[in-house]
């Protein structure tokens, strides 16, 4: 058994570049009738991996943080023997990817796109009871196991009934439920809370700080970057397939201590004065999102000296219809820590 | 660092023999499940039977006139004198084959679609089985299907079952898998087209214009002849027909029962290897993911 639960080398995923919308893991969309046969590789290749490296440790939780499309989900995919990765290896609880991919399956439990994972016209427990089975769960094991899940997602009322008439804090619950039934050592959640409402949210929050304390060792991805911060022993920044950062979520924010971030609130903004903010001395990184459909934008400065260069900003943004309604001197956050090795903000 | 001393390797599986017959049980128990929470099935399956040969029956009747004197010719051609029995044996073979297609053989586009192949591929299970489990209950659907095909024949168009019993559902037993097989490889095909509908109807017009669903293969050109010969559903065909509609027994269908055990080692294999193939493309492609 391998000293890591979770170790990967170089891991490289490319796919052919195809003409259309790619899917929601970053994988091209299908490619014409015409290269089913085809034999040769195709000229142009789309890198969603580009070379992970992760030694992830037992009984930690690991963050994998990165906007859509950063390569988050592809690098699950290959550690849970969807994908084969095109070159590079990894081994999970000491098991290798490809060579041997059902002990790999067999460590794991994992939990992609959440609520369409299971299945609506069965229930509750009908989904746990199918999936236990496809779990090799000896029966009286899955009959116990079924039923201890069931209580501790919350669910006992209504786990006769079919999943189509829950909520989608519900269905999540189960799509988790069922990633537990083996009891595995390692889970893999790919963005767990995505599209819950806040307290369905912070449930599952809370279940992955619980499973953590019972000694599963836990690879999450997420673009939350409160969520990352918050759960995770250690972070990997992930951007355009690549590794960029990876530390303690302290030590990653301690990186850009000496920065200071001028958060300012204001209407009329216009790109002419990002311009002339960026001629500011000590101004790295701007970043701008508009609240809501009210013109009012969230304009955030990377500045070494925020006393130094207030004076300039307040100048540049007065007059032109631009209006200050709020400013704040806040300390880093992983985004900012994100902004100021990638120059963008997760959610471009 | 995070390490704890209450990390554990291994999980509550214990996969053995049991265990994945456990496994394919459990896929089964599941389509069912799914198939009859959909109400619509049982409309199908009392209209369908009826309704599909119903207009071949109304044409091979206006042909033969209004006091059947057109019938000597097809009975000549045919060597049977129930033509209604005649049609609605090859209408309804032409159907099961046209419903494995769609229903075998889109399953795992279904699941696919819906979101759910992932979560059982992620599961340490045999992968065939997924296929193999649904299947099974839709051999059961049809077996409902061919039964109550034959009672309605019986009862509304008149059709008298003259034959074995015994012969005809063993017939069926050999002929599943060659049906069976051209859908498995049909379902792995699918992954990766994600669309074939133009397949279905290529591969059911083709069966309905070789395999004499209608009519006997004797009139087809001499070109189309050998073609029909290398038709799985032109040997279930006969057979069902001779052992359903006639008392000549066991040795008018032994021909087609050979041919079709070879036609049913060959499917269920290209079956099997289609599927192992799509599986270690989709590995490499990322289609499994894909809608």
């Amino acid at each position: 058994m391998g000293n890591f639960a979770i170790e990967a080398k170089q891991l490289v995923k490319k796919f052919p570049a195809r003409a259309g919308t790619g899917d929601k893991n970053g994988a091209p969309a299908p490619q014409l009738r015409r290269q089913l046969f085809a034999r040769k590789e195709p000229k142009t290749m789309f890198t969603a991996v580009n070379g992970v490296d992760l030694q992830i440790e037992r009984g930690e939780i690991f963050g994998l943080l990165g906007p859509n499309g950063a390569g988050k989900s592809t690098t699950i995919r290959m550690l849970c023997t969807l994908l084969e990765p095109t070159s590079g290896t990894a081994q999970v609880n000491g098991f290798d990817i490809v060579k041997q991919a059902t002990d790999v399956r067999r460590s794991l439990g994992t939990v992609l796109a959440g609520e369409r994972s299971i299945y609506w016209k069965l229930t509750g427990r009908e989904n746990l009871e199918y999936f236990a089975a496809l779990n090799h769960i000896p029966p009286t094991v899955a009959k116990k196991r079924v039923d201890e899940l069931i209580s501790r997602m919350e669910i006992k009322d209504r786990a006769n009934e079919l999943v189509e008439k829950y909520s989608t804090g519900m269905r999540q619950r189960i799509a988790i439920a069922k990633a537990l039934l083996a009891r595995p050592p390692i889970l893999l959640l790919d963005e767990p809370t995505l599209g819950l409402d806040p307290q369905a949210a912070r449930r599952v929050r809370e279940l992955i700080a619980e499973l953590k304390s019972e000694g599963h060792t836990i690879l999450l991805t997420t673009h939350y970057m409160e969520e990352a911060d918050q759960l995770s022993d250690r972070i990997g920044i992930i951007d355009t397939g690549k590794v960029i950062a990876l530390d303690t979520p302290e030590s990653l924010k301690r990186c850009i201590d000496q920065q200071e971030i001028i958060r300012l609130e204001l209407t009329g903004w216009h790109e002419e004065i990002a311009e002339r903010l960026k001629s500011v001395a000590g101004i790295e990184h701007i970043t701008t999102h508009q609240q809501g459909e009210a013109d009012v934008w969230e304009v955030n400065l990377h500045a070494q000296n925020s006393r130094l260069a207030l004076p300039r900003i307040v100048e540049h943004i007065s007059g032109n219809g631009t209006r200050l309604v709020n400013m704040n001197i806040v300390k880093p956050s992983l985004e900012d820590v994100f902004i100021h090795l990638t120059g963008k903000a997760l959610r471009d | 660092m995070a390490i704890q001393s209450t990390t554990f390797t291994r999980s509550l599986a214990r996969p053995n023999f049991l265990s994945a017959l456990r496994a394919l049980w459990a896929v089964m128990k599941r389509e069912w499940m799914i198939f009859v929470r959909y109400p619509s099935w049982v409309i199908s399956l009392f209209i369908w039977p009826i309704i599909f040969p119903l207009s071949y029956v109304l044409t091979a009747r206006a042909l033969s006139g209004r006091d059947g004197s057109g019938m000597a010719l097809f009975q000549a051609a045919t060597g049977v004198h129930d033509y209604i029995g005649y049609i609605a044996v090859g209408t309804t073979i032409w159907m099961w084959q046209n419903v494995v297609l769609w229903n075998v053989g889109f399953s795992l586009r279904n699941e696919q679609l819906r979101g759910t192949l992932e979560s059982n591929w992620l599961s340490p299970t045999w992968r065939f089985a997924y296929l193999l489990g649904s299947s099974a209950p839709q051999l059961l659907s049809m077996l409902m299907f061919l039964t109550v095909s034959a009672i309605e024949f019986t009862l509304f168009l008149g059709v008298r079952f003259e034959g074995s019993l015994w012969l005809t559902l063993l017939t069926i037993l050999v002929a599943v898998p060659s049906v069976y097989g051209l859908g498995f490889a049909f379902a792995s095909l699918v992954i990766t087209l994600k669309e074939a509908n133009a397949f279905v109807f290529l591969v059911r017009g083709i069966v309905m214009i070789f395999c004499g669903i209608t009519f006997p293969i004797s009139i087809l050109p001499d070109w189309m002849r050998p073609i029909a010969n290398w038709l799985p559903q032109t040997y279930i065909i006969h057979a069902i027909r001779s052992a359903s509609l006639s008392t000549e027994g066991l040795p008018a269908i032994l021909g087609d029962l050979q041919a079709l055990a070879l036609f049913g080692i060959f499917w269920l294999t290209a079956g099997y290897l289609v599927f192992n193939w799509m599986e270690r493309r989709a590995r490499r492609t990322g289609a499994i993911g894909q809608y």
